[in-house]
């Protein structure tokens, strides 16, 4: 119904273009796993993304054998790289989440063409952001401590610290979206076995399709568990952002106790993500020749997310400022003097050109549907986000309420061996997904079409 | 659809909007001269009774100016069929503008700031009061402030009600200048409500500041709007032409917004109050220990429970959601809780222990009754669809089965 006002309507572009059927679709998409040869950008891609991703594994060990002395953390800025980069990761994520469960239950079907590669997105950018506590702890082989299981040790996790509601905010969110992601695949799992010629292809396939025949009850049931996971999936889109916020600001450093927190850290969290979905569909859909599923409509729509939440973090960062002149409190008056003119004014002017300031072109409508201009929004809007974590993170800690205690910031390289070393870890990911798997849900792509209108 | 449109006098509202229009008037008028005669006896309790009361009301007013233009920018038949609902609470601004009024001859009963600071016991308080109403706590700042707000308000009311009943004249436009103007005015709406929030309401207590503040009344004004919209489409749909118009669908849609907003509500003043528990600054918790204490913690413990939770769990039902009697009902209580919401911010500034005065019910009647007389007033001067706009189509066929 949604799909036929739309093109009643005219002006908008379609959610898929016209002139498809059933088996042209299900073509296109298995085909890109099944039939199309490895080209050589491919490989030259993953490559890149491999090698990056041996450059964190090396950074990695060479942590587990000097420890964190390696990295620019110190006192009093005991939180550096790991945590910026950990809820830069958790952040991008929320996208995903959003994508394949919120929109399905408002029944936004245009969510039908991207719903799988975000939600592949958010795993491997949970995965990545799931590194940076772990090896920040320290003694990263004893980080099974976090969980509170019965011991002779006398440990027990302290639960009135938000750490600890990370740890299951963050391995929940892990695994229901693994979950809803893998249901997700099975009945394209079972297209991708009957089709493969391959003999060791359709074994695997058929491994993991569990059997699926697409039988009425398989149907039926498989609705089913669906909508039950995307209704878990729902809160947690809340609820992991918000746990990560009050890691701040329950804390009563300046800077990062602020009640505004929650729904700031939130409308940042698919702010980002909604930039690294146009970053991955963008190319993808221009490499692999997916115009006609991934349309100007689902560009539109992702820019105009991205502008609306950008525009709730902006309200934060007004208020924020306002309330640090307003409240009269001289350390809350100090941040805001400081992040204007302390030493990384820069990376706060920065800021507030990448979050507030270039994102406003996308009031535009004509830009919204330039694929390469939205691009370069979308990269900028991600460096803007993790320079925002850098800010909150670096900023507030490095000056606080003692001056004597007052310090300074320099990541080293084996920081930045990490930082990068996780993006190509997930990029590597990514390539992998998009040539094991189709990345685009096949079934649901067929509901679009004219043909799935069932007659009442 | 064709027969709908051939005939106007059929979308009217039915004359039961105009009993209510005149009772209301009555019931205002009464209440307001008990209320007036109370405020000259007992300027203290009539001041703090009065500004509760105007927060609630205002809060259904823009509530439904925002909901109105989230429809415009989404689209969909639910916000189509309480278009008009929705437009004529909007249209009560100008009425919300004037009864800003009272509020300014109670200023130092209200708020410290504005107070001779010499007068002031507490030193610290003194301190912090001497820099901010310098700058900002001032009463010509609260007045200017406070005119730009009505103007914004006024404004974005005036163009989409003069567009609106453009449309029940054809040939229509197209909805586009709908769009243009409600994007910029929602951001125009998140910000001059959260600083009329901190003018009104948190600066009682100036030396508190939280920065959720602000979206913490938001998500009440949207709460109270939509329960409003929900009261009223069910006094409607019991006659032509609401009954052939509101679905199942529409009114699952209006039960999914409440439950929406009453869970961001939630979510919202969770977050505030565990924020500050845990913080657990003397600038900050002693608001919290004002309202968990000395009986305002029944009512803070009330809200966590029929504000939140019993509601949260009706809403669940999908049957509930598509049945309006039953929707009705507890959106009447919602309004209810929305008052109780705000008694519980406002209060307990003025009374350390549990106190309702005759104000709190008095005025709050008073502004209610001329309230309703002005929304039923709106709601029968224009059709109750504009049937010309391509989005009635959706709420005009009929529906399956």
């Amino acid at each position: 119904m949604d799909e036929r006002i739309e093109h009643a309507e005219g002006a908008r572009a379609p959610v898929i273009e016209p002139g498809y059927t059933f088996g042209t679709v299900t073509d296109k998409i298995s085909s890109i796993v099944l039939t199309r040869p490895m080209s050589n950008g491919w490989f030259l891609g993953f490559g890149v993304a491999f090698l990056l991703t041996m450059m964190m594994l090396y950074a990695m060990a060479y942590l587990f054998v000097k420890g964190v002395g390696i990295w620019g953390v110190t006192i009093p800025i005991g939180w550096g790289f790991a945590i910026i980069n950990f809820v830069w990761w958790i952040g991008i994520g929320h996208a995903g989440t959003l994508i394949s469960a919120i929109l399905l239950l408002l029944r936004q079907s245009w969510r039908n063409s991207i719903n799988r590669f975000a939600e592949a997105m958010t795993l491997f950018a949970v995965s990545a952001a799931g590194i940076f506590p772990l090896i920040h702890v320290g003694r990263p082989w004893l980080a099974y401590w976090l969980f509170p299981y019965p011991n002779s040790m006398g440990v027990w996790p302290q639960f009135r610290s938000p750490l600890i509601w990370d740890v299951f905010a963050v391995s929940t969110y892990a695994t229901i979206s693994l979950l809803f992601w893998f249901v997700g695949l099975i009945p394209d799992l079972a297209t991708l076995r009957d089709r493969s010629t391959n003999r060791g292809a359709k074994i695997i396939y058929g491994i993991l399709a569990m059997g699926w025949r697409g039988s009425a009850r398989h149907w039926d049931r498989y609705e089913t568990a669906y909508l039950l996971l995307a209704g878990l999936a729902t809160p947690l889109v809340l609820s992991v952002h918000t746990v990560v916020s009050f890691d701040f600001a329950v804390g009563i450093v300046p800077g990062w106790h602020t009640t505004i927190f929650p729904p700031y850290f939130v409308a940042g969290a698919i702010y980002s993500g909604f930039a690294m979905v146009l970053m991955l569909a963008i190319p993808i859909r221009k490499l692999y020749g997916l115009e006609d599923f991934i349309t100007e409509l689902h560009l539109q729509n992702a820019a105009k997310v991205m502008l609306a939440t950008g525009l709730i973090v902006g309200y934060g960062y007004v208020i924020e400022a306002f309330m640090g002149w307003y409240s009269g409190n001289r350390y809350d008056a100090f941040t805001l003097w400081n992040r204007l003119h302390g030493p990384y004014r820069w990376e706060y002017y920065a800021l507030l050109m990448c979050n507030i300031v270039i994102p406003q072109v996308l009031w535009i409508r004509k830009l919204r549907s330039r694929p390469i201009a939205l691009f370069f929004v979308s990269l900028v809007v991600l460096v803007g986000m993790w320079l925002e974590r850098f800010i909150i993170v670096v900023v507030s800690l490095h000056r606080d309420f003692l001056t004597s205690s007052w310090g300074m910031y320099y990541p080293t390289r084996w920081d930045w061996m990490t930082y990068i070393g996780t993006i190509g870890m997930f990029l590597a990911a990514m390539f992998l997904f998009v040539r094991l798997l189709p990345m685009i849900s096949i079934f649901e792509m067929r509901t679009l079409l004219p043909e799935a209108e069932v007659k009442e | 659809m064709s027969a709908a449109r051939a005939n106007q006098l059929d979308t009217m509202a039915p004359p039961v909007a105009r009993i209510i229009q005149s009772r209301s008037l009555v019931i205002g008028l009464i209440f307001a001269a008990i209320s007036i005669i109370g405020g000259f006896l007992r300027p203290d309790e009539f001041f703090r009774g009065y500004l509760l009361a105007y927060m609630d009301w205002l809060g259904v007013t823009l509530g439904s100016m925002v909901i109105l233009m989230i429809r415009h920018l989404t689209g969909g038949g639910w916000g189509t069929v309480i278009r008009r609902i929705l437009g004529a609470a909007m249209r009560c601004v100008p009425l919300m503008t004037i009864l800003f009024v009272p509020i300014l001859f109670g200023l130092p009963r209200l708020y410290v700031w504005a107070r001779p600071l010499d007068s002031m016991a507490d030193k610290h308080l003194r301190e912090h009061l001497q820099e901010i109403t310098k700058s900002y706590l001032s009463v010509n700042g609260f007045i200017v402030r406070a005119a730009i707000y009505f103007a914004i308000w006024n404004l974005l009311s005036f163009f989409l009600t003069k567009w609106s009943r453009e449309q029940d004249q054809p040939p229509v436009r197209d909805n586009n200048r709908f769009k243009v103007l409600s994007g910029p005015g929602l951001i125009l709406y998140a910000f001059t409500v959260t600083f009329a929030a901190i003018d009104w309401v948190m600066s009682i207590d100036p030396s508190w500041i939280s920065t959720i503040y602000g979206l913490v009344i938001l998500i009440g004004q949207l709460l109270s709007a939509m329960c409003f919209a929900i009261v009223v489409e069910r006094i409607l749909v019991k006659y032509k032409p609401m009954s052939d118009w509101l679905k199942p669908e529409f009114v699952h849609d209006h039960g999914k917004w409440m439950l929406t907003f009453i869970m961001v509500w939630a979510y919202f003043s969770f977050s505030q109050w565990l924020i500050i528990w845990a913080g657990n600054l003397p600038d900050e918790i002693t608001w919290y220990m004002r309202r968990l204490n000395d009986g305002w913690g029944f009512v803070g413990l009330w809200l966590v429970v029929f504000h939140f939770a019993v509601p949260f769990v009706i809403l669940l039902s999908r049957p509930f959601k598509r049945d309006i009697n039953r929707m009705a009902w507890l959106a009447v209580w919602m309004l209810f809780m929305r008052y109780l919401d705000l008694l519980w911010n406002i209060e307990p500034n003025f009374s350390p222990t549990f106190a309702i005065t005759w104000a709190d019910v008095v005025v709050s009647i008073a502004v209610g009754g001329l309230w309703m007389w002005f929304f039923f007033r709106n709601l029968n001067s224009m059709p109750l669809l504009p049937v010309h706009d391509v989005d009635a189509n959706e709420v005009l066929e009929p529906a399956h089965g």
